[in-house]
């Protein structure tokens, strides 16, 4: 077949009028060669506007159609990024995140207002637990809809959960660190509670479920910490730089424990009961 | 003009371009029509698969322009339209309405073939030429329309039975041809 010899004007011609009279095996040369040549495709366009009435309003019929569906059609996005940010982060937890961002922009609000000595920052007092709601979101039947696909799947377990929650911190503790230092608090008194937060929220969710660990240690923060120091007006002994070792240690327990029980993260089991 | 600008409309269309988008359905839609009423003859069916096509082409032309595979714009449109056509054929024979005489009538061999400087291969192409209608069919919808024994059967509406026998068929009288 001779392809640098384009396509003849007459038998381009006959092509679009579909009648007979082309032999198939130049019919079949014609419409290889089309696939592969724009400028005798665009001549096929000139043959059609003139040898072919039928198939130009046939055109324009579907240009017409096409005008107003592509209008109102929805579109299928590039799905490149997204596919290389699901390995760090499950689809539910931009909303968490968000969530977690607006709180600390609101305790950091309450603290420029009332910015008398006597009351404890609120910014300091919200930081170790501010990462719980982006992390209840890492592991979690209810927030994820490809759960079940996520732990089939040869990745799975504490790696995968570790790697989720750094992608956490890594949003919230620069913005706590902003908030801290626009509030005149050192992230020194929080850093360590904060971590060990997140670290028993992982390690309790192996047994209760993630979402509820992460939910049952925020209540227990804000009960029995938050409010007695916002009612009493003075800053928690938890949080003063001489309980920071006791951190420390805690964070190594929970450590071992959960390199312990990792096994827990490779299955359905640890959340379905509960969760639901 | 060539393949490449094709496939740089489609990457515009992927964004969203609404004017990419008119000026890929200025360029190829001839062809496309063309090409698809040699192959049904149901001038109506023919513009509902148009337009079926071009809106995939609206809405999913990210996966295209993702999938940097080799193939060429203008072959994956005429992919979805085979695709489109099929569907098209099989909805039809679903609802019950009559298998139309999808195909154009077989082409007559011509005469005055020297007006047409582009051929294939004399032994390849007085081979095709001497090929039943039934045959050539058969062998276009596979070979050059890319599809699959199926869809064959859908489009030109036999069993698929028949379509693999017409196959082979179409294959040993080539080979005979060819040797």
């Amino acid at each position: 077949m001779n392809l640098s010899n384009h396509v003849t004007t007459a038998a381009l011609e006959r092509y679009a009028t579909g009648g007979a009279g082309i032999g198939a095996d130049a019919l079949w040369a014609v419409e290889v060669h089309l696939d592969s040549c724009a400028p005798c495709r665009e001549r096929l366009g000139d043959a059609v506007a003139r040898h072919s009435p039928e198939t130009v309003s046939l055109l324009a019929l579907v240009q017409a159609n096409l005008a107003s569906e592509v209008a109102r059609s929805p579109r299928m996005h590039s799905r490149r990024l997204p596919r290389r940010i699901s390995r760090w982060a499950p689809p539910g937890l931009w909303p968490r995140l968000a969530m977690t961002l607006l709180v600390l922009a609101a305790a950091l609000g309450l603290d420029l207002a009332a910015s008398s000595q006597a009351f404890p920052s609120l910014v300091l007092l919200v930081a170790p637990v501010a990462p719980l709601l982006g992390v209840a979101a890492v592991w979690s039947v209810g927030l994820d809809p490809a759960h079940e696909l996520v732990v089939a799947s040869p990745r799975a377990g504490l790696n995968m959960v570790l790697r989720r929650t750094l992608a956490v911190l890594i949003v919230v503790i620069p913005a706590l660190t902003v908030a801290g230092w626009l509030a005149g608090e050192s992230p020194a008194r929080w850093l360590l509670p904060c971590l060990a937060f997140t670290a028993g929220a992982l390690a309790f969710g192996e047994l209760i479920g993630l979402r509820w660990a992460a939910a049952a240690l925020a209540l227990l923060w804000t009960a029995g910490v938050i409010t007695p120091s916002v009612l009493a007006a003075r800053t928690p002994v938890l949080l003063e730089p001489a309980s920071l070792p006791y951190w420390a240690g805690l964070i190594a327990v929970i450590a071992v424990a959960l390199v312990l029980r990792r096994d827990a993260y490779t299955g359905l089991r640890s959340s379905t009961w509960f969760v639901r | 003009m060539t393949s490449t600008d094709e496939a740089h409309l489609v990457r515009l269309i992927a964004r969203g371009d609404r004017h990419a988008f008119d000026e890929l359905y200025r360029r190829t839609s001839p062809w496309l029509a063309v090409r698809l009423r040699r192959r049904c003859a149901d001038d109506e069916l023919v513009a509902d698969v148009m337009q079926e096509t071009y809106l995939a082409v609206w809405r999913a032309a990210a996966a295209f322009a993702g999938a940097a595979v080799g193939g060429t714009a203008v072959g994956w449109v005429w992919t979805i339209a085979a695709r489109r056509l099929v569907d098209a054929l099989r909805r039809r024979a679903r609802d019950g309405r009559l298998p139309l005489a999808a195909l154009a009538a077989p082409d007559a061999p011509a005469a005055d073939d020297e007006v047409l400087n582009v051929v294939l291969g004399d032994a390849m192409g007085s081979a095709l030429r001497r090929l039943s209608p039934d045959l050539r069919q058969v062998l276009q919808a596979m070979v050059l329309d890319g599809l699959t024994v199926r869809e064959t059967a859908v489009l030109l509406g036999v069993p698929e039975g028949t379509v693999k026998t017409r196959a082979r068929r179409a294959r040993i009288a080539l080979r005979e041809a060819l040797s």
